[in-house]
C-alpha cells in the first residue's frame, strides 16, 4: 500500500476461539496495584 | 469503532475491535473518518458484511464523489491521491482491520457466568511501616485499622485457602504485601517454605512475589528473594530530592541514599529482569518524567512510575489542569524511550509496555483484573477483601481465610463488572487495554465499582497513544 502501513493486523475475535483459560497473571500483581493494565500482559498460552 | 490520532510525526489509526494498527499519510488520515461516517449512513455499520473478501464494484466511485460534495479535501490532495486513499481504506475493511464491529457482549456474558477460582492472593503480611509515605493508600501500612503483623498460622491458613479454592488452575501468585512486608521478615519465609511443601501434593506451582520500600532488604533476604521470588517490586520515587520529600522515614529523614545501593545490587543480581522499581508521581513532581529518566540514568531497566490515586482534597492530589501537563510529560518521556532504544540503552516502561501482536485473549481484555473473584486481598488476621485496595472499609469483607467466602454476593458483584457494564467505556477506544479500570478507584471515586475514575481514564488514553506510537517509532 501507498498511504498505509500497517504495523499490526489482527483480529482480537480469533482469541475468542481458544482464550478464557484464565491460566493468565492477575494484573495487579505485577507492578501497579493502582491501575488496571491488562493490555501489558503477556498470554500464558502463547508464552509456552 | 477507530481511533485516529497524531503523535510525535505519526498518524496513527487504531481499529479498536480488531486491535490492528496503521500508519497512515495525511491523505488518509483525513479520509478515514469521513468514510466510517458515510459507510455507516449507507449500511448502519462502517464494517465489511461477512464474508466480504474485496472492495465491492462502484463504492469507490460513490464514495469518492461523496468525498468531493462535502469536504475541500480536494482543494488539498490530488484526485490520485483520494481516490487512492479511499481504495486503501476499503481494502483494509475487505480484510476486517479496519471499522470492524463490537460482537463481544454476549460472549464476556457467557465468560463472566463461568465458575470462578481463586488464582492470586496479596497476603498483607505487615500493616505496620517504618517509612512515612505523604500518599499511602494504606494509610501508612495501617490501612485505617491498627498495626499488626501477620501470624504464621493466617498466612498458612491463607495458602490453604487459595490451593482449595483454586480448582484446576495450576499457577497460584502470592504477593506479599503491607505496610512493610520486611517487617514480618520471618513469617514471609516460612509461607514460602510452606507454599513450596504442598505444591507437589495439590499440583500446583506457587509465583511468589514481594512489594518493599527496601530499607530492611541486606544480602540474606536478596538470596532467599532471588531463589524464591517470580519478581520484587522495589518502591522509589526519582530524584532523590522528590523521593525524599514524599517517603521519609518515622524519624523525617529521607531513604533515597539508603534504598538506591541496595536496588542496584538487586536489579543486577537479577540480570535486570524479573523487578520493577516503582514509583507514584504526584502534583507535587508534574515533571515526572525527569523522574523517570534519573531512574534510567542510575541503571535500572525495568521501570515503573505511576499516577498518584489521591482524594481531591489530598494537597498532592491531582487538579483538573494537571491533567494536561501530564500528558505533555508522557509524551517526553515516550522521545525518550525511544532515543536510548535506538541508543541500544533502552529499558522498559511499566505503562508503555503494550503487546500489540499477542497480550491477553478479548475475554481477559473485557473482563478485568480479576478483583474480588479471581484474586482477593488478606489482612493480617485473615479477612478477605476484593482486593488490596478495598482493605481497612469493612462493607466489602467477603469472608476470611479459615471460613472461606461467607459473602458470594460481593463476589458475584464484582463477577458481573466488566466493560460492559460500565457505560462510559463503551465510546472509548482504550477499552480493551484497561478492561473498564480499577474497579477500587471507580468506587472511591464515584460509590459505584461500576463507575470509572475521570483522571484516571484520561492518563490510562495517553499512554495507549504513546505506547502504540513508540511501537511506530520502533519498527522503522
Amino acid at each position: 500500500m501507498k498511504h498505509v502501513k500497517s504495523l499490526i493486523t489482527r483480529n482480537l475475535k480469533e482469541s475468542m476461539k481458544k482464550g478464557g483459560c484464565g491460566e493468565c497473571q492477575t494484573s495487579c500483581q505485577s507492578a501497579c496495584k493502582t491501575s488496571c493494565t491488562v493490555g501489558n500482559q503477556s498470554c500464558e498460552q502463547l508464552s509456552k | 469503532m477507530i481511533h485516529a490520532y497524531k503523535n510525535n510525526g505519526y498518524n496513527i489509526v487504531l481499529d479498536v475491535n480488531s486491535g490492528s494498527v496503521h500508519v497512515v499519510d495525511d491523505v488518509v488520515f483525513d479520509l478515514v473518518k469521513i468514510i466510517e461516517d458515510k459507510l455507516k449512513r449507507t449500511y448502519g455499520t462502517a464494517a465489511a458484511p461477512e464474508g466480504q473478501t474485496t472492495v465491492i464494484t462502484g463504492e469507490l466511485d460513490r464514495l469518492y464523489k461523496g468525498v468531493l460534495a462535502k469536504t475541500d479535501l480536494a482543494s488539498k490532495y490530488s484526485t490520485e491521491d483520494i481516490k487512492e486513499g479511499i481504495e486503501e481504506i476499503l481494502e483494509l475493511r475487505a480484510a476486517q482491520v479496519l471499522f470492524t464491529d463490537d460482537v463481544y457482549e454476549g460472549y464476556v456474558d457467557d465468560f463472566q457466568n463461568r465458575e470462578t477460582v481463586v488464582k492470586a492472593l496479596c497476603l498483607n503480611v505487615a500493616h505496620d511501616c517504618n517509612l512515612r509515605c505523604k500518599y499511602c493508600f494504606a494509610d501508612e501500612g495501617e490501612y485505617h485499622g491498627r498495626r499488626a503483623l501477620m501470624s504464621e498460622e493466617v498466612g498458612k491458613a491463607a495458602l490453604d485457602f487459595l490451593v482449595k479454592n483454586s480448582g484446576g488452575r495450576k499457577n497460584l501468585e502470592v504477593d506479599f504485601f503491607g505496610g512493610e512486608p520486611l517487617m514480618n521478615w520471618e513469617v514471609v519465609k516460612k509461607l514460602v517454605e510452606y507454599g513450596r511443601s504442598i505444591e507437589k501434593e495439590y499440583d500446583k506451582n506457587f509465583r511468589f512475589t514481594i512489594t518493599t520500600n527496601g530499607t530492611l532488604l541486606n544480602d540474606e533476604i536478596l538470596k532467599f528473594v532471588n531463589k524464591e521470588m517470580g519478581n520484587i517490586v522495589l518502591s522509589i520515587d526519582g530524584r532523590k530530592e522528590v523521593n525524599d520529600s514524599m517517603r521519609p522515614r518515622a524519624g523525617g529523614q529521607g531513604c533515597y541514599d539508603d534504598i538506591v545501593p541496595k536496588y542496584q545490587k538487586v536489579a543486577e543480581s537479577r540480570h535486570q529482569l524479573r523487578y520493577f522499581v516503582r514509583g507514584t508521581f504526584t502534583h507535587a513532581n508534574l515533571d515526572f518524567s525527569e523522574d523517570v529518566k534519573h531512574l534510567a540514568e542510575l541503571g535500572f531497566k525495568q521501570i515503573s512510575v505511576e499516577p498518584v490515586v489521591a482524594s481531591p482534597e489530598d494537597w498532592y492530589a491531582f487538579k483538573d489542569e494537571d491533567i494536561p501537563i501530564i500528558c505533555e510529560e508522557y509524551d517526553k518521556l515516550a522521545k525518550y524511550y525511544i532515543e536510548k532504544h535506538k541508543e541500544g540503552k533502552g529499558f522498559n516502561f511499566f505503562h508503555f509496555n503494550i503487546d500489540l501482536e499477542g497480550g491477553p485473549c478479548v475475554a481477559k481484555r473485557l473482563s478485568g483484573c480479576g478483583s474480588g473473584c479471581e484474586y482477593l486481598g488478606v489482612t493480617p488476621w485473615g479477612d478477605l477483601y476484593p482486593c488490596h485496595q478495598f482493605v481497612g472499609n469493612e462493607d466489602f469483607i467477603m469472608g476470611n481465610v479459615f471460613d472461606g467466602i461467607t459473602r458470594p454476593d460481593i463476589r458475584d458483584m464484582f463477577k458481573k463488572s466488566n466493560v460492559y457494564s460500565r457505560p462510559e467505556c463503551q465510546k472509548c477506544f482504550a477499552r480493551y487495554y484497561c478492561s473498564g479500570g480499577c474497579a477500587a478507584n471507580a468506587y472511591n471515586f464515584n460509590g459505584d465499582i461500576n463507575a470509572t475514575y475521570k483522571h484516571g481514564c484520561e492518563l490510562q488514553r495517553k499512554r495507549i497513544e504513546c505506547a502504540i506510537m513508540i511501537k511506530a517509532a520502533l519498527a522503522e
